[in-house]
């Protein structure tokens, strides 16, 4: 999955420089305009969005944005978010890692066919299993409760997780496991100390990816969770619009307060976000 | 040398398959048994066979949903493939300095749809929506609808949106595999005269041939999949208008609790999608190499 820079060289453009440049400006603002669009709309009152759409806001006011975070449960939602999604990542790093290393360095009895059923968790859409597993998990009482997304999460992650993990460990040389186990380390300690140092770039892509999903994933969320205090942002934003759908300024605070940072985080990660989603993606 | 120990592999893996076989492969079998059957859920469930399939397949509005899909799934394919293709042709014209453009172009991939389609339904407002309001200004008051209440735009729009995600996203696949073209071949092309457009048309774009498959596997089951948007814009409406197969299985089942209805369209689904999975696979393995992302 190298990216491989290839050299670029001082090429000469047929286009004037000038009006290249202005058209791909033309077509990022038409893209991005929604989004300014909401940021300015989040500083003004109900009577200017009606009257004056494209107008600037007057002031900037952040006094919305902390009635949306506190009284609006958008800070709650964001816990929610944040917790259900950390130990979803953690859970499919360590179990895939531990996977991977089973798939690439042993050879047993059923390996192809555990392989085999893993993959086809890579093809397998969400319809296929929703229905019962939400009948399942009525019954064991786990709707209601974080576990209810974390145990899904991490089940949809973890076939692309072993599946790339298992790519990155096929490329290490046996030697060095050879040598640690002759060393006399356990299996255990092989696993901690060569395979899981040696997969950092890895288990990196597949956090971001992971994360993403977990923290957008929407059909599960409100099919499973109905307690406004464990919401997630997904879902709790949803519940928000409907309980303040006239309050505009209030709406698009929070849309604003939840797409902000997510444009910090990509230009500050947009390397590995790229990698970790076309990974993700391409599988 | 691999090791041949006996329990040691196993030990590593039982987490893993155990949590992967309780929450996906288990459901799968228990959706696949509950398509036989009609059930609201908690009340006694009744084998009937190929009932549900054979209603399904008579089912009116099934069939409606599986043509909003398919027309969506198109509109998709040129609103996200076609003009990712192109955006990411744009910008490797020029390869340098094009982050900020990026970032632009694929911060909605970023977003949970939700916070899009909560937004999208602003543009769309037709009191105070973007849209009309530009349209206004334009001067061109006609073309104001009520985009996401009538039956006629409402699949549209929602497509619109759909693009205005993903667009950035099969952008940023399609650069990644512009950017693995050899230069050697550019600068050959363009040493024999050849323009940008000719560059695009006849030497990068089939180069990434692969990738373009995989983009539009990628488009066609994830559209078949699609949920979140129509959810929170139109949840199937108006009229039916947008209501796609999940939408409308989701209604059967946890609306109106028809279980055993709504498993053998979801089986009918899944059908769909992993014999497109296959086939993609399997055509995109035939060809030469693999693309790598």
């Amino acid at each position: 999955m190298s990216l491989a820079a290839h050299s670029r060289s001082a090429t000469r453009l047929r286009l004037p420089d000038i009006l290249f440049t202005l058209a791909l400006v033309a077509i990022a603002v038409v893209f991005f305009f929604p989004m300014l669009w909401m940021v300015f709309s989040s500083f003004k009152s109900n009577s200017s969005i009606f009257a004056s759409p494209f107008a600037l806001p007057t002031e900037l006011d952040f006094g919305r944005w902390v009635e949306a975070w506190e009284i609006g449960h958008i800070g709650q939602y964001a816990l929610n978010s944040a917790i259900v999604t950390g130990a979803s990542v953690l859970a499919i790093l360590l179990l895939g890692a531990a996977a991977a290393f089973a798939f690439s360095r042993y050879r047993f009895r059923g390996r192809n066919l555990l392989m085999g059923l893993l993959a086809l968790g890579l093809l397998l859409p969400l319809q296929s299993y929703f229905i019962a597993q939400s009948t399942m998990f009525t019954d064991l009482a786990i709707t209601d409760t974080r576990w209810a997304l974390i145990l899904p999460y991490t089940a949809m992650g973890l076939p692309l997780a072993v599946y790339l993990l298992k790519v990155y460990l096929d490329a290490v040389p046996d030697e060095l496991f050879e040598a640690a186990r002759i060393d006399g380390a356990s299996d255990l300690r092989v696993f901690g100390s060569i395979a899981l140092p040696l997969l950092r770039p890895g288990l990196a892509t597949v956090a971001i990816f992971s994360a993403l999903a977990s923290w957008n994933e929407f059909l599960l969320a409100l099919l499973y969770i109905q307690d406004d205090a464990l919401k997630t942002i997904p879902t709790g934003l949803l519940a928000f619009s409907s309980r303040y759908v006239t309050d505009y300024g209030l709406l698009f605070s929070a849309l604003s307060i939840v797409t902000l940072p997510m444009i910090v985080i990509y230009i500050v990660f947009n390397k590995q976000i790229v990698e970790g989603i076309t990974a993700g993606s391409v599988k | 040398m691999k090791p041949n120990r006996r329990i040691t592999p196993y030990l590593f893996l039982v987490p893993a398959m155990t949590v992967f076989g309780f929450a996906v492969l288990l459901p799968v079998i228990m959706t696949f048994g509950y398509s036989f059957t009609e059930w609201n859920g908690y009340g006694p469930m009744v084998f009937v066979g190929l009932d549900n399939y054979v209603k399904a397949a008579n089912d009116v509005l099934f069939r409606d949903s599986f043509v909003h899909v398919l027309l969506y799934i198109f509109a998709t394919i040129v609103l996200e493939v076609v003009v990712g293709l192109v955006l990411a042709g744009l910008v490797s014209v020029r390869r340098q300095g094009s982050l900020w453009f990026r970032v632009a172009i694929f911060t909605p991939v970023m977003l949970p749809m939700v916070v899009v389609a909560v937004l999208w339904a602003f543009v769309y407002n037709n009191d105070f929506g973007l849209l009309n309001a530009a349209l206004h200004s334009l001067g061109l008051d006609d073309l104001q609808r009520v985009w996401l209440g009538d039956p006629a735009t409402a699949l549209l729009a929602v497509s619109v949106v759909s693009g205005w995600v993903f667009a950035g996203f099969y952008m940023t696949i399609f650069y990644a595999a512009f950017s693995q073209v050899p230069a050697e071949v550019i600068e050959a092309a363009r040493l024999d005269g050849a323009g940008e457009w000719q560059l695009f048309r006849s030497i990068k774009v089939p180069m990434i041939r692969n990738a373009i498959t995989v983009a539009l596997l990628l488009c066609i089951t994830g559209g078949f999949q699609g949920f979140d948007l129509f959810y929170v814009m139109t949840n199937g409406g108006p009229y039916g208008a947008t209501e796609i197969p999940t939408t409308y299985l989701v209604k059967s089942v946890f609306t109106f609790g028809n279980v055993g209805y709504g498993s053998a369209m979801a089986v009918i689904l899944t059908t769909v999608v992993v014999a497109l999975g296959v086939a993609f696979t399997r055509a995109n393995r035939e060809k030469s190499e693999k693309v790598q992302p």
